[in-house]
């Protein structure tokens, strides 16, 4: 199976920045190497040249890279129609989906969509055959490890139960009594969402009916290429207090999936001070007006300095708690990551993490 | 009237303030230092977080509280908007019965088809912002308003926009029905600029100032109801205007700790640059802009929130 590098971590961490430089890593090190990302800001996608909905497009690496580095970002609606039309036995069936109404709502919004499509994206490039590496940034969700039961979720709710309930109705012109309860339920549906919101969910479910294999073969298919050793995660964050909670929320829901950490990598890290002690400066004899003031600012700044140090090696150690995957640090290069040049000045500190 | 005052009068006459902005910025610290002013200015102030990590409590040295009323000082309470909750709720009350209820929706056939619809869950954590606000108190025989003033601490920056257009998301869905009319209701509410209000949260680099610049392209209609910019984490040097002059000098008589913390004073300077540049790059987008202190506490707590509401009211 292809190599696959999985990117977890919450939003404003870095992640998708990461992702990149981990792709540049890779391709410096020879590899055919492409990059998926999920809604990046324009300012990166113009970095590596990637467009919504295109097909994997080559990023200019620097002379002398022996690899090669392509990069696309997901579109959900685009890649929804595309998993109908290769599931569906035939055309009208294909173009029955895409007409409907409800379709027409949910493929590109529906909550679950976004990461179900990364999922289905991710494997299909995993089987493209193109690449010796894929690299995934995985879409901000609300719960942070929700994309792996996407594929789990859609083929749940494609789930025959759903359609005995849904789909029979419809196509016998009306609600009827399939299991105890579902009159109730038809009734109560119908007094908050209409006849006619009924009537398109019902078709859009009974259009559905004939996808249902493709769909839960699938979810298989996703599930056991997450799950190869050939798949590693990795767990995007920094040091700051304020994204600890959420970080060990993915590190607890990893080991509920039973899903190993290939590592933290750490963003924006504070670098050790060189010497130790407290800073004096000798003063000339004649003191320049504004020595003192300049001496107490400096004082201020490296007391500063060194307890946010001191924070953020608490918050480290709080985060790693009770695991034992490898800690990569990435120190603060400011505003110097925002193009092609910053992204492989971040790839030299993440290279170790990956080859 | 300076930019920091139009922010803090357009905000405190409003019903409902969103915060929104990337992920990663303090939208829950701003949500919170907004609520601590609104309360300090006797306004009745309710902060609702809709993670549902549930974290305010905690912050304030308290037991999680979940979707119950937490109260966290004089005119301030909190309570998580957490989707699961608030669904029941929504349900419970149009079905009458916790029977019914639990027969129709708590199966494995509506689970996970609630669970998929677009905009279910945030449509749903509007709705109960729409009944909060029209929630009366016990004065005046219970005819006064049970809040003044709700603070929304939305999620980031595209789930965040889902937020705002699921209402109308769902009217299109939707079509007709109680659904529809209800959807339709949160929506009226959100969408007024005289009762609800946008503070974006941003930090002062340049990469968070981009995406706070997209993020307002995106707003569509309710950009006009975005009160103004929160720059977050802004830090000062506090360094003489004379340091350039003076620097030679201290780096000869500098021991190596001291020319660590030149280094670090150049760096503070920078920082200090790209601050004003992040300021006038977010100033072109016409709305206020106003900072809030770095504060490098290891875990922001009741003080920390009133030491930023303070600024806030200084900036003014």
């Amino acid at each position: 199976m292809t190599p696959v590098i999985i990117c977890c971590g919450a939003g404003g961490v870095g992640k998708t920045t990461t992702a990149a430089a981990l792709a540049v890593a890779q391709a410096q090190a020879g590899a055919r190497v492409v990059v998926l990302t999920i809604d990046p800001a324009r300012r990166l996608a113009d970095a590596l040249g990637v467009r919504v909905g295109s097909e994997p497009s080559p990023v200019a690496l620097p002379p002398g890279v022996e690899g090669t580095l392509h990069a696309l970002m997901l579109d959900p609606k685009e890649t929804f129609d595309r998993v109908v039309a290769r599931f569906a036995p035939t055309p009208e069936a294909r173009d029955r989906i895409y007409r409907n109404h409800v379709y027409q709502h949910v493929s590109a919004n529906m909550a679950g969509a976004q990461e179900y499509m990364a999922m289905e994206r991710l494997y299909e490039l995993s089987r493209d055959g193109r690449w010796d590496c894929v690299v995934l940034d995985t879409p901000p969700t609300r719960h942070a490890l929700d994309f792996l039961a996407a594929p789990d979720r859609m083929a749940n709710l494609m789930d025959e139960g759903v359609m005995r309930w849904l789909v029979l109705p419809a196509s016998r012109g009306g609600w009827r009594m399939i299991e105890r309860g579902s009159e109730v339920l038809a009734g109560v549906l119908e007094r908050m969402v209409g006849n006619s919101t009924i009537a398109d969910i019902a078709e859009f479910f009974s259009a559905f009916q004939a996808l249902w294999d493709g769909f839960r073969e699938r979810s298989m298919e996703v599930r056991s290429l997450l799950a190869a050793p050939t798949t590693r995660f990795f767990l995007v964050t920094t040091a700051a207090p304020a994204a600890r909670a959420e970080a060990r929320l993915f590190v607890e829901q990893l080991r509920a999936h039973q899903q190993p950490l290939a590592g933290f990598l750490l963003n924006r890290c504070l670098l050790p001070l060189p010497a130790p002690g407290a800073p004096t400066f000798t003063a000339p004899t004649e003191r320049p007006p504004g020595w003192d003031a300049a001496v107490a600012a400096l004082a201020a700044l490296h007391a500063a300095y060194q307890g946010r140090l001191q924070l953020q090696e608490q918050n480290i150690d709080e985060l790693i708690r009770g695991t034992a995957a490898p800690v990569w640090r990435v120190p603060d290069l400011g505003e110097a990551v925002q193009d092609l040049e910053g992204i492989t000045a971040l790839a030299e500190y993440l290279r170790p993490a990956v080859t | 009237m300076s930019p920091p005052d139009q922010l803090l009068s357009r905000l405190l006459e409003r019903r409902i303030v969103i915060v929104t902005g990337k992920g990663g910025v303090g939208k829950t610290a701003v949500s919170l230092a907004l609520g601590v002013l609104a309360a300090k200015r006797g306004l009745n102030t309710l902060v609702c977080e809709t993670s549902g990590a549930d974290q305010v409590c905690g912050r304030f040295g308290l037991p999680a509280g979940g979707y119950a009323i937490s109260t966290l000082g004089p005119r301030l309470s909190t309570m998580s908007i957490a989707p699961e909750p608030a669904i029941e709720e929504y349900l419970l009350r149009m079905l009458r019965f916790r029977k019914l209820y639990e027969m129709v929706f708590k199966n494995r056939v509506m689970g996970p088809f609630l669970d998929a619809v677009p905009g279910l869950h945030d449509l749903i954590q509007l709705g109960k912002v729409f009944d909060l606000e029209r929630e009366r108190g016990p004065v005046l025989g219970g005819r006064s308003r049970q809040w003044d003033f709700i603070v929304v601490d939305a999620p980031a920056t595209g789930h965040g926009i889902s937020m705002l257009t699921a209402p109308r998301g769902m009217m299109r869905l939707t079509r007709s029905g109680p659904f529809h009319d209800n959807a339709r209701d949160v929506a009226g509410l959100i969408e007024d600029p005289v009762r609800t209000a946008i503070v974006l949260v941003s930090l002062a680099e340049a990469l968070p100032v981009h995406e706070t610049a997209e993020l307002y392209g995106r707003l569509g209609r309710f950009q006009e109801q975005v009160a103004g910019v929160v720059l977050n984490g802004v830090r000062q040097h506090g360094l003489p205007t004379s340091f350039p002059a003076l620097r030679p000098g201290l780096a000869a008589g500098a021991n190596p700790p001291g020319l660590d913390a030149l280094g670090l004073a150049d760096r503070a300077i920078e920082r200090v640059a790209m601050q004003d540049r992040a300021r006038v790059n977010l100033g072109r987008l016409g709305v206020p802009v106003v900072d809030l202190p770095d504060l490098p506490e290891s875990a922001l707590g009741p003080d920390q929130f009133g030491q930023l509401a303070s600024a806030l009211e200084a900036s003014a």
